[in-house]
C-alpha cells in the first residue's frame, strides 16, 4: 500500500491525526450546542475534503470513499445551513460523525501498524448515504437530492461551456487574466488549482478575482479540463494580478502561466452590470459572472458562500504553517543530550582543580558569562520539549461523552489549566493514566441513579474536573469527581477478598485508599466495557511512577473522589545538593530539602526501638543515618561532626544524617544501567546517577523511596 | 545469536565437524586470568580493556557488583567475576568492557593475556553445564593450558 515513501506516509499520518483531533473537538463542542455553526460546517467540510484528497493520493481507498461521502453530506448542510437537519435527526448526525471519526482512527491505526485496510465499509457508507437521503428531500424538492447524490454531475455541464469560452474571452468585470498550466501528469490538477485560489485569496479580496473552472474544490473531473486548457484566474485590478503571479510562480507543479489582458472586457460590463449589485452581494455575483447561462440554477449559489469562509480559515492555517515546524522527537532528545554534556563540561572547565588558588579576573568573568549562556541554552532546549496538556485533556471529552451515552449517566467534564506545559515524554505517559481515572470516575464515581444525586443535594449532572497546574518543580494533575466517593467498608472487604488486606486488622482510610492502587484490585464486581478489569489503577500508578511521579487518592464519602498525579516537570536536568558520606558522594534533589541542622547529641531523642528522632517545628521526625542505611565504610558517627538534612517527599518526611554538604549543583540525570535493575536498586532509594565536574559519579537519591527500606 | 549457534554446534554436531576438520573455522577469543583460571571471552563481545578506573560503589547490591564507572559519559556497571565465582578478591583493577546484546557490562579480572584464534572444532562442551558458573565450553590450547569459554549471556542472567 501507499507509495513506500516513509516521509510522505509520516506526513500523511501526522496531518490526518491532527485533523481528526480537530474534528473530534468540533463535533463535541457542536453536540453541546446541538447545532453546527457555519464555520464548523465549513471546517468539517474542509477536513473531510483534505482527508479525501490525501487518502486518494496515498491510495487508501476506504478512507477516501468514506471521506468523500461525508464531504457530500456536509456539502448539503453547508448549502442549506444546519436547519436542513431537523432537531430530531441531530443526535443521529453526531453519532454518525463520531462513527466516521472512529472509522478513520481505526484505519489510521491499521496503516500505522502496517495492517491491511478494512475492506468492508458498506455499513458505514450505507448509514451516511441513508442520512443524506433523509435530509435531502426535506429541503426543496428533487433538485438538491440530485445534487447531493452526485455533486459532480452538474459540474461538467457547467464547466464544459465555460472551458470553451474561457480560453479566449475574459470574464466580465475581470479584465486581467492569468492562465496557469500545471506540470503534465502531476495529478489532482483541480486540487492544485484550488490551493492556488486559496493562496491568492490571501493577497486580494474574494470579490476582486474569479477563477474558472469554478468547481475545482469538489469536482475531480475538472482536473482533465485544467490539464487541457489551463486554469484561468481573472482579476479586477492589474496590481492584484501582478501579486498573483508571484504566488503562482511560488506554487508547486506549475509548468507555465500566461498573462492575458482584456481591456475591452473591463470597459464593457462596468456600466452595464452597475456597481450596485456587485458590492451588495459580492460572493454570488462573482460566482455567477463567469457562468452566465449553462449552469443549473442551484449551482452558482452553492459554491458562493463557501469560499469566503474557507478563505479566512486558510489564512489562519497558513500563518501557523509559517511559524511552526515539526521536529522529530529523537532530534530533540539528541539536543537535550548534547546540552547535558555541555553543562557537565562547563562545570568541568570552570571547576578544574588546576585553577585552584589562581586569581583570574577575565577568566572568572567569561566563565560567569558562559554559565549564563549554558543556563539559557538549557532552558531553551527544555522548552522545546514542552507541550501543553490540552491535547490529552481534550481527548477526555470524548470519553466522558461516550460513557455518558453507554452508561446512561449525566456528566460534564470541566478542564482547568489546559495550557500547562510539560515535557513531551511525560504527556505521552500520562495520557493513559488520566483516561483510566476519568473512566473510573465515570463508572464508579458518578452515581448510577440521578435520583441519588438529587437526594444528596447535588446537581443532577455530574461533574468531573480535570485540572493541571505547576508548582516550581512539579506538575500537579487532579482528576476530581463529585460522585459518591469511595465506600471504605466495601473497599476493605474487597481488599480482604483479594488477599491484599488481612481481616481483623484496623486500616486507616488512607491505607484503604491505597488498596485501590494495588495490582489486581477492582471495586466493581462486574466487568464493564470501560473499566472494572482490575488493571486500571495499578497501571496508572506504574505509568506515573515510571516518569518519577506519585499518585494519591483522597475521597470523602458522598462528596466524590480526587486523584492527584504529581509529576516532575522534567527528568533530565535538576538542581541537586551534593553531600558526602565517607568517600561516597550523593546528590539530593534540592526540592526535597526543607532545612539542614547542625545539632548535638542532646538534641536527639530515642524511641523504644532504639531509633533516633529529632524534633523540629513541633514535630518529631525519624533520623536516618546514611552511613548505616547504605553500610558505607568511613564517615562520621558522632552527630556533632556531621549535618542533619530535613527531607520531604510526598508523604514521607525524615531527617538524613550525612557527613558534609558539598554544595549546590545543576546535574544531568542519567539512568542507572539496565543491568542493575535486577538488583531492585530503585527500591533502595536510588533514582539515578550523575557525572560530576571532575568526572566522578554521584548517586542521586530518591528521597521518597530512601526511607522505605528503613521501615 | 551467532554465538549460540556456534556453541550448540560445538556441543551437538561435533563428531561430524571433527570428521571434516579440513574446513575448520576459527573464532577469536580474548584470554584473561581470573583467580588463576584461564578464561576466553568471545572477541565479538569485547569492546575495550581499561585499567585503573575509579569505581563508584553502589549501596545495597551483592558484593560482586563492584559499582559503576563513568566511561566517557556512559555509565557502566562493573562485575567482579572473582567474587561471582567464589574466588578470593584481589586488588588488580583491569576491566574488560563487554557488549552483550547491547548491554554494556564491565568485568573485573586479574590480567588480560592476549587474543587467540581457536578453531571451533576444538571447543568442547563444559561438563555438567548446570553447575558450571559462567563457563559454556572448554578448549585445550597446548602447553598444558586449558581455556574456559566465558559465558557472556549467563553474566546477564546471573543475579
Amino acid at each position: 500500500m501507499g507509495t513506500g515513501n516513509d516521509s510522505i506516509l509520516e506526513a500523511f499520518l501526522f496531518e490526518t491525526n491532527g485533523l481528526l483531533e480537530q474534528l473530534d473537538s468540533i463535533v463535541l463542542a457542536a453536540e453541546q450546542e446541538d447545532t453546527f455553526s457555519d464555520e464548523d460546517i465549513n471546517t468539517i467540510f474542509r477536513i473531510m475534503h483534505t482527508i479525501k484528497g490525501s487518502s486518494a493520493m496515498m491510495e487508501y481507498d476506504s478512507l477516501m470513499t468514506i471521506a468523500h461521502r461525508a464531504e457530500d453530506l456536509f456539502a448539503i448542510i453547508r448549502d442549506k445551513s444546519i436547519s436542513v437537519v431537523p432537531e430530531s435527526l441531530r443526535p443521529e448526525l453526531f453519532d454518525l460523525l463520531f462513527q466516521t471519526i472512529d472509522f478513520f482512527r481505526q484505519e489510521i491505526d491499521h496503516i500505522e501498524n502496517d495492517q491491511p485496510l478494512t475492506q468492508n465499509i458498506d455499513s458505514l457508507l450505507q448509514k451516511i448515504n441513508s442520512f443524506i437521503q433523509q435530509i435531502s428531500p426535506s429541503a426543496d424538492g428533487g433538485a438538491p437530492a440530485a445534487q447531493a447524490a452526485a455533486p459532480q454531475a452538474p459540474a461538467p455541464q457547467a464547466a464544459a461551456p465555460q472551458a470553451a469560452a474561457q480560453s479566449t474571452t475574459a470574464v466580465a468585470g475581470f479584465p486581467y487574466s492569468l492562465q496557469v498550466f500545471f506540470d503534465e501528469g502531476c495529478g489532482m490538477e483541480n486540487l492544485r488549482a484550488f490551493m492556488l485560489v486559496t493562496s491568492i485569496r490571501e493577497i486580494c479580496g474574494d470579490d476582486d478575482f474569479t477563477f474558472s473552472p469554478e468547481s475545482v474544490e469538489h469536482d475531480p473531473s475538472t482536473a482533465a479540463q485544467i490539464t487541457e486548457s489551463g486554469f484561468l484566474l481573472s482579476f479586477r485590478n492589474q496590481a492584484d494580478r501582478d501579486n498573483a503571479i508571484h504566488v503562482v510562480t511560488g506554487a508547486g507543479s506549475v509548468r507555465t502561466y500566461q498573462a492575458i489582458d482584456h481591456p475591452e472586457a473591463a470597459a464593457a460590463p462596468a456600466p452595464a452590470a452597475a456597481p450596485a449589485p456587485q458590492p451588495a452581494a459580492p460572493a454570488p455575483a462573482a460566482a455567477a459572472a463567469p457562468a452566465p447561462a449553462p449552469a443549473p440554477a442551484p449551482k452558482p449559489a452553492a459554491p458562493a458562500p463557501a469560499p469566503s469562509h474557507p478563505g479566512a480559515k486558510a489564512e489562519g492555517t497558513t500563518h501557523h504553517k509559517e511559524s511552526l515546524i515539526s521536529v522529530s522527537l529523537s532530534k530533540l532528545d539528541e539536543l537535550a543530550a548534547v546540552v547535558g554534556e555541555i553543562v557537565i563540561t562547563e562545570s568541568m572547565v570552570t571547576g578544574s582543580p588546576e585553577l585552584k588558588g589562581l586569581k583570574l579576573d577575565t577568566f572568572t568573568k567569561s566563565a560567569r558569562q558562559l554559565r549564563k549562556l549554558t543556563d539559557e541554552l538549557q532552558d531553551v532546549s527544555m522548552s522545546l520539549r514542552m507541550v501543553p496538556v490540552s491535547a490529552t485533556f481534550q481527548k477526555m471529552n470524548r470519553i466522558v461523552r461516550d460513557m455518558c451515552k453507554k452508561l446512561d449517566k449525566q456528566a460534564k467534564l470541566v478542564l482547568v489549566g489546559e495550557d500547562t506545559e510539560v515535557d513531551k515524554t511525560i504527556v505521552d505517559s500520562i495520557g493513559d493514566p488520566i483516561m483510566h481515572i476519568v473512566r473510573n470516575s465515570m463508572d464508579h464515581g458518578i452515581e448510577e441513579n440521578v435520583q441519588d444525586r438529587i437526594a444528596a443535594g447535588k446537581d443532577p449532572v455530574g461533574e468531573i474536573v480535570l485540572s493541571a497546574r505547576h508548582t516550581g518543580s512539579e506538575v500537579i494533575i487532579e482528576i476530581k469527581d463529585d460522585g459518591q466517593g469511595v465506600n471504605y467498608e466495601k473497599t476493605l472487604n474487597k481488599a480482604i477478598q483479594r488477599g491484599l488486606a488481612l481481616p481483623g486488622v484496623d486500616y486507616s482510610h488512607k491505607d484503604i485508599l491505597n488498596f485501590l492502587l494495588a495490582p489486581g484490585f477492582s471495586t466493581n464486581t462486574e466487568v464493564t466495557e470501560f473499566s472494572g478489569r482490575g488493571v486500571g489503577m495499578d497501571v496508572v500508578k506504574q505509568n506515573v511512577e515510571n516518569v518519577g511521579g506519585t499518585v494519591t487518592i483522597t475521597s470523602e464519602p458522598g462528596q466524590g473522589m480526587t486523584t492527584t498525579l504529581k509529576i516532575p516537570l522534567t527528568m533530565a536536568i535538576m538542581d541537586g545538593m551534593e553531600v558526602s558520606v565517607g568517600a561516597s558522594i550523593f546528590t539530593i534533589p534540592i526540592h526535597n530539602i526543607r532545612q539542614s541542622f547542625k545539632i548535638g547529641q542532646s538534641d536527639l531523642v530515642h524511641d523504644a526501638t532504639g531509633g533516633e528522632l529529632f524534633k523540629c517545628m513541633g514535630n518529631f521526625y525519624p533520623v536516618v543515618r546514611m552511613r548505616e542505611l547504605y553500610q558505607i565504610e568511613g564517615g562520621c558517627t558522632e552527630v556533632e561532626d556531621g549535618i542533619l538534612i530535613w527531607l520531604e517527599a510526598g508523604e514521607s518526611s525524615y531527617c538524613l544524617f550525612v557527613d558534609e554538604l558539598l554544595g549546590e549543583q545543576q546535574v544531568v540525570v542519567k539512568p542507572l544501567p539496565s543491568y542493575l535493575n535486577s538488583f531492585n536498586i530503585k527500591r533502595s532509594g536510588i533514582a539515578g546517577c550523575t557525572i560530576l565536574g571532575d568526572g566522578n559519579i554521584s548517586i542521586i537519591l530518591d528521597v521518597g523511596n530512601l526511607y522505605t527500606p528503613v521501615q | 545469536m551467532e554465538e549460540d549457534r556456534v556453541f550448540s554446534s560445538s556441543e551437538e554436531e561435533l563428531p561430524y565437524e571433527a570428521d571434516r576438520s579440513v574446513t575448520a573455522e576459527s573464532q577469536k577469543y580474548l584470554l584473561f586470568l581470573s583467580g588463576g583460571l584461564l578464561f576466553g571471552a568471545g572477541a565479538e563481545y569485547v569492546v575495550e580493556i581499561i585499567t585503573n578506573h575509579q569505581i563508584t560503589t553502589l549501596p545495597l547490591v551483592p558484593s560482586y557488583v563492584r559499582g559503576i564507572i563513568n566511561l566517557r559519559g556512559q555509565i557502566i556497571p562493573i562485575v567482579d567475576i572473582r567474587l561471582l565465582l567464589g574466588q578470593e578478591p584481589a586488588d588488580e583493577n583491569c576491566i574488560i568492557i563487554l557488549n552483550i546484546d547491547d548491554t554494556l557490562v564491565g568485568v573485573l579480572v586479574d590480567t588480560v593475556q592476549r587474543m587467540l584464534d581457536v578453531p571451533t572444532n576444538t571447543l568442547l562442551p563444559a561438563p555438567n553445564h548446570d553447575q558450571q558458573k559462567l563457563v559454556s565450553g572448554m578448549c585445550s590450547l597446548g602447553e598444558g593450558q586449558t581455556m574456559l569459554v566465558f559465558d557472556c549471556h549467563q553474566l546477564l542472567t546471573q543475579s
